[in-house]
């Protein structure tokens, strides 16, 4: 036990039982999963594993002629189109607004922060009761102000709006933050000369401000975009996917493939797969045209 | 002199608006989250009258037994706080082991499992949310605190963030200690651990709300209602398109406040971490 103790006590072999846990967790639950799931997608599997039947392509094939999937792909693009400018260029304004310390700057940071500790749980239930056509009291406001009783959770077209809404509404305050700190890390030096050269606020946000903090706006630009192309929790609990499909993202349909009745785990593997490479190709494309900017 | 004050006024001018929009956008962010707040304590029939209140006319608690009545929040509440409460201990230990060994030691192979880690980085939950229900059922952890608990621990995030953090310590303090004949473990236990502090915590609190607040995973490996947190007992429950009001407001506010309570104490290290560990969700 003592010779056990000591041989690993040297420096280079205790690395590795430092190292040991982390690797094997994450090569578990991480990198074989992965791997599971290009090769799940080749095979006919139920949620029972019961039988497994090597198809090869065939559910990328019917993935591309299912109707729901491809709905669902349009869903997320416009959730995504929505959500992402909304919230990248919002948070920015309202970020250069309070950058500035002083109280009542760290008041408004500390509110707009809240909703990001919050559950999407909690907040889904907020805002679905919220918007309820029978309880919910923005609902009530507009029909006083004569604009009828709208259903906003259940209404094609509009609910989709809705729900970018409320996802904006969640997480614009991590957003605004990262600038806060970004901005706050711009030498005041530049400021100075700026404002001895006559330059205002609005010309020195663009042509100092706006420079600086590039990296952090693609660093947010590309987590929001692979997050966006994710969504699941507040669709989930808000819409489920309703009304007639038009909130239904593609991780809302995958998970509903993977572990409902209609269980398939290889579609519903191939369908990952495919967004998969669609958040890869849109992280690369990012990634180069950042690159090429500086 | 006369400048200046021109200045003045123009500056106050400007920013008359700009205060008067700050303060919508800190309404839009309160207004709703005070009237759930206050929904939860009204009664059911206050609740379903139209046009809605905001504030109350009449107190009550029954909400809060309602809820527990109707699925047994107090169980997903013990649920929540073993889940999260077990995923950060281990995550804080695994975690700064790895990041430890990361910035102090040289080894065959650390560029390579370095890389490894950080490609995991890549890959995003729900991409492999299927097969890792599979490994999870193959490995006897469905619907078991182990299942819930486990593979979510190591995370490479974490790891930069901590390996960042024991970057910042000179070397020379490992050696004196080795000097003093302590063990590698206790230099990393008792020497390094207390000089990574602020990072430390901010691994826990963030550690704590990513779990409190998780949904996809406890409705991926867990079936049973006995092993449901909040987050996912109360989807469920507002899922079945509820009309019990009063107990899905009190529900919302009962798996916020633990959050609220940690935000107030811990705002610093809420903010800091998010922002520099990144964006979640």
């Amino acid at each position: 036990m003592k010779k056990m103790i000591k041989y690993w006590n040297k420096p280079s072999r205790s690395a590795y039982l430092f190292l040991a846990p982390s690797v094997i967790l994450l090569i578990l639950f991480s990198v074989v999963p992965l791997i599971i799931a290009f090769g799940l997608s080749l095979f006919d599997v139920s949620i029972t594993m019961d039988s497994a039947c090597f198809i090869g392509l065939e559910n990328f094939a019917e993935a591309f002629q299912d109707s729901r999937f491809i709905n669902s792909l349009k869903v997320t693009a416009i959730f995504t189109g929505l959500e992402v400018p909304l919230q990248v260029l919002g948070a920015l304004v309202v970020a250069a607004l309070i950058a500035k310390n002083n109280i009542k700057n760290k008041i408004f940071r500390a509110v707009y922060f809240l909703p990001v500790i919050c559950s999407a749980t909690a907040i889904g239930i907020m805002w679905k009761m919220i918007l309820h056509s029978n309880i919910g009291f923005v609902t009530a406001a507009l029909q006083s102000m004569g604009l009828g009783k709208i259903n906003f959770l259940n209404t094609p077209g509009l609910t989709i709006f809705v729900v970018s809404f409320i996802s904006i509404w969640r997480s614009f305050g991590i957003s605004a933050i990262i600038y806060v700190t970004a901005i706050q890390q711009v030498s005041a030096s530049l400021y100075e000369a700026a404002e001895m050269d006559g330059a205002g606020k609005i010309r020195q946000f663009w042509h100092i401000t706006a420079p600086s903090i590039r990296p952090t706006f693609w660093y947010i630009l590309m987590t929001r975009f692979a997050g966006a192309l994710q969504i699941f929790d507040i669709i989930y609990i808000t819409t489920n996917g309703g009304p007639n499909y038009t909130t239904e993202s593609t991780v809302t349909y995958i998970y509903s493939r993977a572990f409902s009745s209609r269980s398939s785990m290889g579609y519903a593997s191939a369908m990952s797969v495919i967004l998969f490479a669609i958040i890869m190709v849109v992280t690369v494309l990012m990634y180069h045209k950042m690159n090429q900017e500086d | 002199m006369k400048k200046k004050k021109a200045i003045k006024i123009k500056d106050v001018t400007i920013s008359i608006p700009i205060f008067i929009v700050l303060v919508i956008l800190a309404l839009l962010v309160l207004v709703p989250i005070i009237w759930m707040t206050l929904s939860a304590f009204k009664p059911e029939k206050e609740i379903i009258s139209w046009p809605p209140t905001f504030v109350p006319q009449s107190l009550t608690v029954e909400n809060f037994v309602d809820v527990q009545d109707r699925i047994n929040i107090l169980r997903y509440m013990l649920n929540s706080v073993i889940y999260a409460g077990g995923t950060t201990l281990l995550a804080v230990i695994v975690n700064s082991m790895a990041g430890y060994a990361y910035a102090f030691y040289d080894f065959k192979g650390k560029t390579g499992l370095f890389l490894m880690t950080l490609a995991t980085m890549m890959v995003p939950f729900q991409v492999i949310m299927v097969p890792l229900f599979l490994v999870v059922f193959k490995l006897g952890m469905y619907d078991s605190y182990w299942g819930l608990i486990i593979p979510r621990v190591a995370v490479a995030g974490s790891i930069f963030m901590m390996r960042a953090a024991f970057s910042g310590i000179p070397k020379e303090l490992a050696e004196a200690a080795r000097i003093d004949g302590l063990s590698e473990m206790g230099i990393f236990w008792r020497i390094m651990m207390p000089q990574v502090k602020p990072a430390a915590i901010t691994l826990i609190i963030l550690s704590i709300n990513g779990s409190w607040n998780d949904l996809l995973w406890p409705m991926i490996v867990t079936s049973k209602t006995q092993m449901r947190t909040l987050a996912n007992g109360l989807a469920l429950f507002i899922g079945q398109n509820t009309i019990e009001y009063g107990a899905a407001f009190a529900g919302a506010l009962i798996s916020l406040l633990p959050m609220f309570i940690l935000y107030m104490v811990g705002q610093k290290y809420f903010v800091e971490g998010m922002a520099s560990a990144g964006l979640k969700g």
